[in-house]
């Protein structure tokens, strides 16, 4: 018995403390070596934080050309699929260009109308924020995060919660910034959480009719509305738009449609987070947050 | 010359597992094809981590697997050390597998495999949830775990033809 557990002992003793030929360090000393680099990096201090963008800058630069090879046959594939379908697609645009010609009118009228208002009013809707253009450079699958890398950083002046769009469409938003590369997390992670205005065409110009929910992502392709009045009753397709009541998004900023799916409300996110290849960022000026 | 070239060749043919760990580390290969089919993702790193340690230390060495982990951390966006602690744990269990046993089989692989890939887990989630703020969904993880030593035998099936081929390339 006693042989038996000293045999047990030996053994594990030799798993940590071994090292082979060409090993120089034991996997104890690795394992504590990490457990101090893990708490040096989520209590951050100004050394740990200035090295960890000095490696997430490195690392993602090399990332982002040891995937180039892959990422090249991805997009030879997706063009030769795009190609196959373009005499069906082009039926169904077609055919959504003319809807969308007759709503145009529509929308420059509400356009007039709110330019007018706003006039009235003697607000600035668009804030003091500029916007710059970013390339993904990673996008890794990741069944914990559901984010992208992007080539923008602190030296262009984004900080961190920072609107990210596709277009004009909501994707996501900054997590981390480094010099020269930004981490935007997806709508669709499990951690992301954006208050957001469920606005029917009619209420779109008369915000305080519109109802207000959180999108909170749930690491699938679609995230879901949370935090809905009582009363509301769902109903599907109705445009989702940023509220702007963190105070860090401009109001009015499309994300997608609603979709009743059993006992939840999914929303149809406009762009979809796993095709983006170039992005826009909106820098928020921080002049405008002072009172 | 020729000496150089078969050297070169050697070399190069014994870094071909600890060059996949680093290429699957840095690069954004999805190992996950969560787009095709819902719930399918597998970590081929800890697979290889695994085998190798189990087979021939040297091939991998844990100096490389820290750094391959560290990488990881930062191309996912995890804190750093979260992966080689988990890369590190499953080492930790083939290098003690290696020294109790003397004769192994596939059966035996991937029932310690099993074994290697839960306490992995374990640590992996009790470092994430109670020192970070980022929310994990248990069952991707869980999928990702069942997938992962599902598919141990393929790749030890694949790993077993490559261990082969560098014993002929020794050989010769």
């Amino acid at each position: 018995m006693s042989a038996g557990r000293d045999d047990f002992t030996i053994a594990i003793r030799s798993a940590l403390l071994q090292k082979g030929n060409r090993q120089k360090f034991s996997l104890l000393f690795l394992l504590c070596l990490s457990i101090v680099i893990f708490f040096l990096d989520t209590n951050p201090n100004k050394f740990s934080t200035g090295f960890r963008s000095i490696i997430n800058d490195g690392v993602y630069r090399v990332s982002s050309l040891a995937s180039s090879p892959h990422n090249f046959f991805h997009f030879i594939s997706k063009k030769i699929t795009l190609h196959v379908t373009t005499y069906e697609e082009n039926k169904i645009l077609k055919s959504e260009l003319e809807k969308l010609k007759t709503k145009n009118l529509d929308i420059q009228f509400l356009k007039t109308q709110n330019k007018d208002l706003l006039r009235i009013l003697n607000t600035n809707i668009e804030g003091n924020s500029k916007q710059i253009i970013g390339r993904v450079l990673l996008d890794k699958n990741s069944p914990y995060l559901k984010s992208i890398i992007i080539n923008q950083g602190s030296k262009e002046g984004i900080v961190k919660g920072s609107p990210v769009l596709d277009g004009k469409y909501l994707v996501g938003r900054v997590v981390e910034t480094n010099y020269l590369s930004s981490r935007v997390l997806l709508l669709n992670d499990l951690n992301s959480r954006i208050p957001v205005t469920i606005g029917e065409p009619n209420e779109v110009s008369d915000l305080s009719g519109a109802v207000q929910a959180i999108l909170t992502g749930k690491g699938k392709d679609f995230p879901v509305l949370e935090y809905l009045p009582d009363t509301y009753i769902p109903k599907n397709k109705l445009p989702i738009f940023t509220s702007g009541k963190d105070g860090i998004f401009n109001q009015g900023i499309p994300i997608g449609l609603t979709e009743f799916n059993g006992d939840k409300i999914i929303v149809r996110l406009f762009s979809k987070p796993n095709q983006l290849s170039f992005v826009n960022l909106k820098i928020i000026n921080k002049e405008k947050n002072k009172f | 010359m020729n000496i150089v070239f078969k050297n070169f060749r050697r070399i190069l043919i014994n870094s071909g597992p600890l060059l996949l760990l680093y290429y699957l580390s840095i690069s954004d290969i999805e190992v996950s094809f969560e787009n095709t089919f819902q719930i399918l993702s597998f970590n081929i790193q800890l697979i290889i981590i695994y085998y190798w340690m189990l087979k021939d230390a040297d091939i991998l060495g844990s100096g490389h697997i820290f750094v391959a982990g560290l990488i990881n951390d930062v191309v996912m966006g995890l804190p750093l050390g979260v992966s080689p602690i988990s890369y590190l744990v499953v080492a930790f269990f083939a290098s003690y597998v290696k020294n109790v046993t003397v004769n192994t089989s596939l059966f035996t692989d991937w029932f310690t495999f099993f074994l290697a890939v839960f306490f992995s887990n374990i640590v992996f989630l009790i470092f994430l949830i109670n020192f970070t703020e980022i929310q994990v969904k248990y069952i991707d993880i869980f999928y990702n775990s069942f997938f992962t030593i599902l598919f141990y035998p393929f790749f030890w099936l694949i790993f077993n033809i490559y261990k082969t081929m560098m014993l002929i390339k020794q050989d010769g």
